[in-house]
């Protein structure tokens, strides 16, 4: 379970990116966050696996209290969450395997990381995540060689291989092409359900959000304007979470279009 | 209105750009510079011309080089000395090059004083040449191979060290980010989110640096540190240019050979 | 809404990863060097004993050259390294000379490639020789003086720079070029105008570049007499005289440093301009993952 109790970030160069959030999320649930860029959406993604430090504020992850954990208490944090990036964040000069394993690292003793021998045990986990995001022929493929749908499809793989409770999932499709973008979504969204895996996704698009969220929170200006279920979200709600009127750019199906 | 009735009320032209006063002033110190110090070692162009055209044995040994000593009984040794010292020497520094290199970057030595304490030392061991290496190392353990191994070894440190550091400086670092995401040691963070990034580069370096050590193992023995630079002395002291000639030449021949297959490895990495 | 529809895993099926492909290149490499490392390491008469003795024999040295330093010295020393980065400078200068006419001989997309590879293949054997052992070579010709170096490494230096402009020559963008030429520019005038401007500030940057080099080389090659601090710091170890070495190794790495510095500023602002205001210090104590876009591009 994941809960902000008045959880505040400033950033050193004094932009409030998180004011005084109140949010409880349980196991199991699948998330979309929205909101303009500059509103906060990255920012509290980032603060729950400790990417990006709370400046005030009390943040509960799965029983940690993250404002004050140590190094090792935030890495052991950490192995429990994964996350995915809209850049991906691929190693592209190593195998698909190799990048998938990374999900194993914090169980994995440092010896064998250095000489690269992993445990069986930890490759059955891989090949086992591969195979979810139905990839696993690609598996000594470089990551340099793959499209941007499989690339992300291999990040969505080194997620799970760490077994994690939550993953957190940052503008996943924002450089995919709409069917791609598709694809990946009813990934996370299988994944969160079958593995009853507490699923954050930011998204850009408000149609993807509709469509896949359970829940849809709705940031601006670093405060929490809306929390409710997908399908409270029309376009008068968007527009006031927005706090402008919507655009072509604001759906992935009309930007498509364009 | 054709345009030649405009020309008495032509619009002025916006200040020509011409070449950046920098650029003035480093053109004025580079001619400066020069002058100054052509006059410090008494340059003079007859002078030069003179020397080079008069007769003498050293241009008359180059064209008639003894070809056979390299593989001569005394000049064999030295030459396969010279081998070893040039590949144990890469081996040993660009090994350590490489922590070296990545505990100077900033996602590999979080701690700031740290750093700056491997980026000083780096920069000292990169302002001393390969010979006075010898020189000290001949001064502390002696005369011998040891010494030349030694020298070699915080030479290709710096040659190493100097160049991954530069390319840690110019990778992705979004595995890095990924990595720590995923609650991953440092250690491990940086072998398999860094230095999977830089490895062929790091490859070619280290290849680059046994190109440089050949050279430089040839011409550390002069100071006495082993190879082929004692012999290369000795001609000198007798005046021997045939002899010297020839082993250098055959020398640097056979340098050029592995450089050649060098360059083309390198070209396969990256 | 989506009609794509993704396959559920089933929990007991045994996952079988694809067949592993061999790498046979990097075997076969890796196993050459070992062998080799092997070779040298075993037929090395570097007597290894001596080797545990070393670092207490080097800090024996040390202690003796930076705790005997005599102020004294010190300005013969400064002297003999400013004849050093004069030899470098000198020589550098030199090797320019020659070089840049050259290099437009090596450049494919101006004369050809049968002279340009002729010429290219000049370089790289000019390049090969060190330093040192043409000055070996010239010091019975000019004698034991700072000359006997500058041309030493004047002639060394040719074929890097050499290698270095020309590469830059090629790597022209042909708009200039072509631009000159539609306007019906003499060949002289495609150079002056259509190539100098792209290539002066690079090369400019490399013959710095050089330069540094060149100051290592150049404190060296005093160990055999031409000219520089290399030969009062070899001077000073032969006889024993450990705190002259090691003041004047102090000045070598000093001055080293300081050309470096210098040198290294004026070529950055030579190719990228007047600097420009960083954005993100990544040395930021507070090590946060800031990213741009979410800070509302700040």
């Amino acid at each position: 379970m994941i809960r902000f109790s008045n959880a505040n970030v400033t950033y050193p160069n004094g932009v409030s990116a998180m004011k005084n959030l109140d949010l409880e999320i349980g196991d199991g649930e699948f998330v979309v966050i929205v909101g303009l860029s500059g509103a906060g959406k990255s920012t509290l993604i980032r603060a729950v696996n400790g990417l990006v430090p709370l400046t005030s504020g009390e943040l509960n992850v799965n029983g940690h209290q993250v404002h004050d954990l140590n190094r090792s208490g935030m890495r052991e944090l950490r192995s429990d969450v994964g996350m995915i990036f809209q850049g991906f964040n691929l190693v592209d000069r190593t195998t698909v395997l190799k990048n998938v394993l990374m999900g194993r690292l914090h169980k994995v003793p440092t010896w064998r990381t250095l000489v690269g021998k992993y445990p069986q045990a930890d490759i059955d986990i891989a090949a086992r995540a591969l195979a979810r995001v139905e990839i696993i022929e690609k598996t000594y493929t470089r990551a340099s060689d793959l499209s941007g749908g499989q690339r992300q499809r291999v990040g969505i793989a080194r997620a799970l291989a760490q077994e994690p409770s939550i993953i957190l999932a940052d503008e996943p499709v924002a450089s995919l092409d709409p069917p791609t973008s598709h694809v990946v979504m009813r990934y996370l969204q299988q994944i969160s359900r079958e593995l009853g895996i507490t699923t954050i996704v930011n998204l850009h698009f408000l149609d993807l959000a509709t469509a896949y969220a359970d829940r849809i929170i709705g940031l601006r200006d670093g405060v929490l304007v809306f929390d409710g279920p997908g399908s409270d979200c029309d376009e008068n709600v968007f527009e006031s979470i927005y706090g402008r009127s919507l655009t072509a750019d604001d759906t992935m199906a009309k930007q498509a279009a364009l | 209105m054709s345009l030649t009735d405009q020309a008495s009320t032509a619009p002025t032209l916006p200040r020509k750009p011409g070449i950046s006063r920098f650029a003035i002033g480093v053109a004025i110190a580079a001619a400066a510079l020069t002058i100054i110090t052509a006059r410090a070692v008494d340059f003079s162009l007859g002078e030069i011309i003179e020397n080079f055209t008069r007769k003498n044995s050293v241009i008359e040994g180059l064209f008639n080089p003894d070809w056979g000593q390299i593989w001569s009984r005394r000049s064999r040794g030295p030459f396969i000395e010279t081998l070893q010292l040039a590949i144990l020497g890469t081996v040993t520094g660009a090994t350590l090059a490489l922590p070296l290199a990545l505990w100077s970057t900033d996602f590999g030595n979080p701690n700031r004083l740290l750093r700056t304490i491997v980026r000083t030392f780096n920069s000292i061991i990169r302002s001393i040449p390969d010979l006075l290496w010898a020189s000290i190392f001949v001064a502390s353990v002696g005369i011998g191979a040891l010494s030349g191994l030694l020298a070699l070894f915080f030479f290709s440190i710096a040659v190493t060290t100097k160049l991954t550091a530069d390319t840690l400086d110019g990778i992705d670092r979004g595995p890095i980010e990924a990595a720590h995401a995923s609650g991953a040691s440092l250690t491990q963070m940086l072998r398999t989110a860094v230095v999977p990034q830089i490895l062929p580069s790091y490859t070619s370096f280290v290849l680059y640096n046994f190109e440089l050590n050949l050279r430089a193992s040839a011409v550390i023995g002069i100071v006495g540190a082993g190879g082929i630079g004692q012999r290369i002395e000795f001609f000198r002291g007798r005046g021997d240019w045939e002899a010297l000639w020839g082993l250098v030449v055959m020398f640097f021949l056979v340098v050029f050979v592995v450089e050649r297959i060098s360059v083309t490895l390198r070209r396969r990495l990256v | 809404m989506s009609g794509i529809d993704v396959a559920p895993l089933r929990e007991e099926q045994t996952i079988e990863l694809p067949p592993k492909p061999t790498p046979t290149f990097r075997r076969v490499a890796t196993l050459i060097a070992v062998a080799l490392v092997a070779w040298s390491i075993w037929k090395l008469d570097a007597r290894w004993e001596r080797l545990l003795d070393a670092p207490s024999d080097l800090w024996t040295i040390a202690t003796l050259m930076f705790g005997r330093m005599e102020a004294a010295k010190f300005f013969d020393l400064l002297g003999a390294m400013w004849e050093s980065i004069a030899i470098a400078w000198l020589g550098t200068i030199i090797a320019a000379v020659f070089a840049v006419p050259l290099s437009f001989f090596a450049a494919e997309n101006l004369v050809g490639k049968a002279p340009a590879v002729f010429v290219q293949q000049v370089f790289n054997l000019l390049r090969a020789i060190p330093e040192i052992i043409l000055a070996v070579a010239f010091i019975p010709l000019f004698g034991l003086t700072p000359m006997a170096g500058v041309l030493a490494i004047g002639i060394g230096s040719i074929g890097t720079l050499g290698k270095l402009f020309f590469e830059i020559i090629e790597g022209v963008e042909k708009g200039p070029i072509e631009a000159a030429d539609a306007v019906g520019a003499s060949r002289l005038q495609r150079l002056r105008w259509g190539v100098m401007p792209q290539v002066l500030p690079e090369m400019t940057s490399f013959l710095l570049y050089r330069f540094e080099i060149n100051i290592r080389a150049s404190a060296v090659l005093g160990v055999i007499g031409a000219g520089g601090i290399g030969s009062d710091i070899s001077q000073a170890l032969l006889f024993k005289d450990w705190g002259t070495a090691g003041l004047g190794l102090i000045i070598v790495v000093v001055g080293t440093i300081t050309v470096d510095t210098i040198s290294g500023a004026v070529r950055r602002r030579i190719v990228s301009g007047a600097p420009r205001i960083v954005q993100a210090d990544l040395d930021d104590p507070t090590k946060f993952e800031t990213r741009m876009d979410d800070i509302g591009g700040v």
